[in-house]
């Protein structure tokens, strides 16, 4: 298998003669190997998800593996510490791996890890397009413990690659890579309470030294990261709620959250509710379902979002009852469901993880299922 | 049959010893609960029969967190606006999300099968093939 991934990685990235030469060497062999023909002529799909919340399982990746089918764990046998999440279809590289300066480094140089001057777009880019073409890579590893970088992995080239971190659709190469692109844009009082949930009981952290450290970032995160939004097929914005008048819910309990979806991406419709193309507002409690304090209400519409032409679905409010859940779905067009109901069964499946009561849940799966059924076409074309 | 079965009852009822162990200690708690039969009842206990708080972070981490965010103040305490003092909470950031993804892992482990790990020969962790 080395001498086989040194004689493609010799070879131009073109593809006939790196075809040609797994023929020949399958034809001295008594029988073809099954992992041969797969690197010949399958291309991997490649999905960039831009999110702020770090190198581990997170919620949305979570979700998008279950319904992609197989649970993801770290590579067996390789470093404890490694980034990366391989189930049976998908593989999900962390972008952190790709920091040109560690810990000390960035430190010493009062660079921040959003800066663009800590990572290496050039070995990124050669990475994602060699794993694309069905070469294997041996991929860095950034130790988040330690804040050094680690020996490389191997990641063989899978069905689906999707690429998360703060920079996935920062550079050109890269995006003209993506077959698809998600961009997660929490605002930022829902940032502040997510982090207080998530800081507060470690101890040495307080509600001063959480604001000082999202104050700090803020520069660096608006010159580099937000730009990213323009660039992306699809944008989950998560925001407070409009439900709860006042001051309201301050601890960012009931969100509401939009789905921004791009018009014109290649295998990918977008979500409508009731008419494409038309302005709808739908509170689906009253007389069919009754629903508890503060409610649901929805919101369908078009419009521009950076120059671009886009549909937007957005929920306000929170599901408490499975009734609730299914009659929204029955209402929702354009899901890629296989069956009815599909999108309640995720959500029941996961009913433990953070947002399965509102919109961030729902639509982390719906753009679950919108990857899958892009995979879906793009197998199919071939 | 009528006392066994208050005794059982008892048992039900006396929750969690006094000071239970944080996690991922051995299951001290089912050891003791047998203690606790001829104690007093005490009042408003939850009924606990395994440690179920929620997962602290490693020790080692923690510690870098809670030193990330000391060194972050000095540095800010000189120059607000410097790239040190950004660079420096940017690390605080780093590390917590890094605690947090500690702290989700720590979740699925059971304690009883952690202590079983360790200590197959123990009544709890018998295991019989028939």
């Amino acid at each position: 298998m080395a001498a086989f991934t040194a004689h493609t990685s010799a070879a131009t990235s073109l593809y006939s003669p790196a075809g040609t030469a797994i023929l020949l060497r399958s034809r001295s062999r008594a029988y073809p190997t099954t992992t041969t023909i797969r690197v010949s002529c399958s291309k991997t799909v490649v999905i960039g998800v831009a999110a702020d919340s770090g190198c581990g399982k997170s919620t949305f990746m979570r979700r998008l593996t279950s319904v992609l089918g197989g649970g993801a764990e770290p590579p067996r046998g390789g470093n404890p510490n490694s980034n990366t999440l391989v189930s049976d279809t998908a593989t999900v590289i962390c972008l952190d791996d790709y920091h040109s300066l560690d810990r000390a480094g960035r430190k010493a140089k009062g660079v921040t890890a959003l800066d663009p001057r800590a990572h290496d777009f050039d070995l990124m880019y050669e990475q994602v397009r060699a794993i694309k073409e069905g070469r294997a890579v041996e991929k860095p590893v950034y130790n988040h413990v330690t804040g050094r970088l680690d020996p490389p992995e191997l990641i063989t080239p899978p069905e689906i690659l999707v690429i998360k971190g703060l920079h996935s659709m920062y550079d050109e190469r890269v995006r003209d890579l993506l077959d698809l692109s998600i961009y997660l844009d929490i605002s930022n009082e829902v940032k502040f309470a997510w982090k207080v949930q998530r800081d507060m009981a470690e101890r040495g952290h307080s509600l001063e030294s959480i604001r000082a450290s999202i104050e700090a970032r803020k520069p660096d995160f608006d010159a580099y990261i937000e730009p990213q939004k323009q660039y992306a097929d699809a944008v989950i914005e998560v925001l407070p709620t409009q439900l709860i008048p006042g001051p309201g819910d301050d601890e960012g309990k009931v969100l509401r959250v939009k789905l921004i979806m791009k018009e014109g991406v290649e295998h990918f419709a977008p979500v409508y509710l009731f008419d494409e193309g038309s302005t709808v507002n739908w509170i689906p409690c009253g007389r069919k379902l009754s629903c508890s304090y503060p409610g649901i209400r929805f919101a369908y519409g078009f419009g521009a979002y950076f120059g671009h032409e886009v549909s937007v679905v957005e929920m306000d409010g929170q599901f408490d009852k499975l009734d609730e859940l299914i009659y929204v779905e029955t209402h929702l067009s354009n899901l890629s469901t296989k069956f009815y109901g599909e999108v309640a069964q995720q959500m029941l499946k996961h009913a433990d993880f953070p947002g399965s009561n509102n919109g961030t849940g729902l639509f982390q799966t719906i753009v679950g299922l919108k990857i899958r059924d892009l995979y879906e076409q793009i197998v199919a074309r071939r | 049959m009528a006392t066994s079965v208050t005794a059982v009852s008892a048992l039900a009822v006396f929750s969690a010893p006094r000071s239970l162990p944080k996690p991922p200690a051995p299951l001290p708690s089912r050891q003791n609960v047998v203690s606790f039969v001829g104690r007093p009842v005490r009042a408003h206990r939850r009924l606990v029969a395994v440690a179920a708080s929620s997962p602290a972070t490693p020790p080692d981490l923690a510690n870098k967190v809670s030193e990330s965010i000391k060194q972050a103040k000095e540095t800010c305490a000189d120059d607000p606006v410097s790239a040190e003092c950004v660079a420096a909470w940017d690390e605080v950031e780093e590390l917590s999300a890094a605690a947090s993804h500690a702290r989700d892992r720590q979740k699925g482990v059971d304690p009883l099968e952690e202590y079983c790990k360790d200590n197959p020969e123990t009544d709890e962790c018998r295991t019989y093939e028939d």
